[in-house]
């Protein structure tokens, strides 16, 4: 098991210099220098610019030192306020922790609810109804369904507001939390259901049976355990997915979250600022994929001797 | 050699029995139904749309569905095939002089010789908004049905790209293995652990906004999953006999790949390929409505979502963002049901589900 889990951690290091090197170069195509200082700035100013953001040295020696201050926890400075672009982020963090962290566990309870009742009788009209229902959900974008949300609870019916943050009222998480829930509960619901089908089939299902032990407690304990494999691997690759969909979800609430950041920085194209939010979702990923490793091989002893 | 795999026992290809299987399927015949009417739209769009995208009349602007409008049409001096339009609520022909009013309330005139056409049909007309106006007076209708054109080619064109690089690298590290695979794999784990969106962001910024930029951008983000089924279908496809037979052969490792290799894996290419299609779709829609992609007036449908964005906290004309969003989620949905059939089809472990 301790071999195993620093095989995954050093692996998880080596994609991680991959990652942040491919974050570097996130950068709008021409001069940084010209972009930070505008169309009208004097040559003397932006070399005097270039030299001090180290522009001027070949791009080997300035991936080193964007390496070498990330190391250090520096991300830079922001083009459009000069705030660290550290500091911009992290006070942002709270706000999408609580609403991915809301969402994913709605997603997951949800999604493995509904992959069992459709599970339950294959084919029937259960099924067929949650499976088009999660057809639905996957076929929509996030951002498409918040804004049909707004339109339906939010302007329609008036049942929760708009846009904000929770800092006003619990009620406020509603609709972003849905909306965001949607897609990665449509494919988990998918995944559990598949899953289920298949080890429903297995010899020792039919065993369990065969003992005469009841439907239920051969579904929970029997199958579900071993089922939820494919599950788990969902969920966490579903986990960035989720990160990447509240650039646009907290955009369309006013969430002030890290989404929203990126989403303004996107359309100013202020680099350093999108380079630290892709770079945090990013890491998040490789993390959370280490860690479900970990649980994977907690669920299914087979993992760890391979 | 891959002539006599046509011919299997019964008489019926793999590709004939897929298609028996698929026919059967209501999901996937409405699926490729959709997606076929979706691409006649928009191949035909110059013909069935009352509008260029681009004609703006301001005074109609953020109309309903269902609007029914009345323009005069003036001589274009710089173009002739398209008169300028201007919306009027009266109008009447005395002589050789037209006199109306326009959505203001301000009387006007003009002589009938500086009109589009001869007779009183040629000049004035009643268009009809079907899916009503955007905040420009633009035709939705005409918008939606060109943005079709924009999904369905970035469809098309990113996954190009995406199963070019996919299938390269996933042969060749399936094929070769050993340090061409680890490498490989790094390559693809490194690109896993950005999320699809995010990447086609990261490209959109490094290679610029703009209509080539955005196909590129989607197809370099989207060939990881390809190239993970591509290298596992190439493991096991290695240890069979005909393999090692063109090995026997004196057959290069090219040759063995593309013309014997590769077709075998085709099925599961092909599946992938279809839900990487809806994928860009949704991704070109989510470039859009950030502003970075296809740029206007190019007609967009994440644009035209982002543009009804603000009308709807107002309250008024929803079919501004609705519309556009209907029509994506028809085309990805299409997609889906027929990816789903098709796996179904392909897959030879499945019997009749």
């Amino acid at each position: 098991m301790a071999t195993y889990l620093l095989r995954k951690v050093l692996y998880a290091i080596l994609v991680l210099v991959g990652v942040i090197a491919v974050t570097f170069f996130i950068r709008p195509p021409g001069d940084p220098a010209r972009v930070l200082l505008g169309q009208r700035a004097d040559e003397a100013s932006l070399r005097a610019l270039r030299e001090q953001l180290g522009l001027d040295k070949p791009l080997v020696v300035q991936m080193g030192y964007y390496m070498v201050n990330l190391a250090q926890g520096d991300m830079g400075r922001s083009i459009a306020t000069g705030r660290s672009v550290k500091e911009t982020i992290i006070e942002r963090v709270p706000a999408t922790a609580l609403l991915a962290c809301t969402s994913m566990a709605i997603a997951t309870i949800l999604g493995i609810v509904l992959g069992l009742i459709a599970a339950w009788k294959p084919n029937s009209w259960t099924d067929t109804l949650t499976m088009s229902m999660s057809l639905l959900g996957i076929s929509l974008p996030a951002f498409v369904v918040g804004l049909l949300l707004v339109l339906l609870f939010g302007v329609m019916l008036e049942w929760f507001p708009n846009s904000g943050y929770v800092d006003r009222g619990a009620e406020y998480l509603i609709l972003p939390m849905i909306t965001l829930a949607i897609r990665p509960m449509a494919i988990i619901a998918r995944v559990t259901r598949s899953s289920m089908l298949d080890v429903l089939g297995q010899d020792y299902v039919r065993t369990a049976r065969a003992k005469g032990l009841n439907d239920f407690t051969v579904y929970t304990k029997h199958a579900l355990r071993n089922a939820l494999n494919p599950v788990v691997t969902t969920v966490s690759a579903w986990f960035a997915g989720l990160l990447a969909g509240t650039y646009f979800i907290e955009y369309i609430f006013s969430w002030p979250g890290v989404g929203l950041t990126a989403f303004n920085a996107i359309e100013k194209l202020d680099f350093p600022v999108i380079q630290g939010t892709v770079l945090l979702t990013a890491v998040v990923f490789v993390v959370v994929n280490v860690f479900a490793d970990l649980l994977y091989a907690y669920i299914d002893p087979k993992v760890r001797l391979n | 050699m891959s002539k006599s795999v046509k011919g299997q026992e019964g008489g019926e290809s793999l590709w004939g029995v897929a298609w028996r299987r698929l026919r059967k399927n209501p999901g996937a015949i409405f699926g490729m139904t959709v997606l076929i009417v979706m691409i006649v739209m928009a191949v035909a769009a110059p013909l069935i749309t009352p509008f260029d995208p681009t004609t703006q009349i301001l005074e109609y602007a953020v109309k309903p569905a269902g609007f029914r409008g009345s323009v005069l049409l003036k001589k274009n001096p710089s173009d002739e095939g398209h008169p300028s339009i201007v919306a009027v609520t009266t109008w009447e022909q005395r002589g050789d002089t037209v006199y109306y009013t326009d959505p203001a309330g301000q009387p006007y005139k003009v002589a009938v010789a500086s009109l589009h056409g001869e007779t009183k049909d040629d000049w004035h007309e009643q268009p009809l908004f079907l899916l009503g106006t955007d905040r420009f007076g633009r035709d939705m209708f005409s918008r939606l049905v060109y943005g079709m054109r924009v999904s369905l080619s970035v469809g098309l064109i990113a996954e190009s790209i995406a199963l070019s690089i996919g299938i390269l690298l996933g042969s060749m590290a399936g094929y070769f293995r050993g340090w061409i695979d680890d490498v490989i794999m790094w390559l693809v784990n490194v690109v896993w652990s950005f999320p699809t969106i995010l990447l086609v962001i990261a490209f959109s910024v490094i290679l610029g906004k703009g209509y080539w930029q955005t196909f590129v951008a989607i197809g370099l983000s989207s060939w990881v999953d390809i190239a993970r089924i591509v290298r596992g279908q190439f493991f096991s496809i290695r240890e069979q006999e005909y393999v090692e037979a063109t090995r026997a052969l004196g057959f290069g490792s090219m040759r063995t790949i593309f013309r014997h290799m590769l077709p075998n894996a085709a099925g599961p290419i092909i599946v992938l390929s279809t839900a990487g299609f809806a994928t860009a779709i949704i991704a070109e829609a989510s470039l859009s409505f950030i502003g970075l992609g296809v740029q206007p007036p190019t007609p967009s449908w994440g644009q035209m979502i982002k543009d009804g964005y603000g009308y709807i906290a107002l309250g008024t004309n929803w079919g501004m963002t609705v519309f556009p969003s209907i029509a994506m989620a028809l085309a990805v949905l299409a997609l889906n049901l027929f990816g789903d059939g098709l796996r179904d089809a392909l897959d030879p472990k499945t019997t009749q589900r």
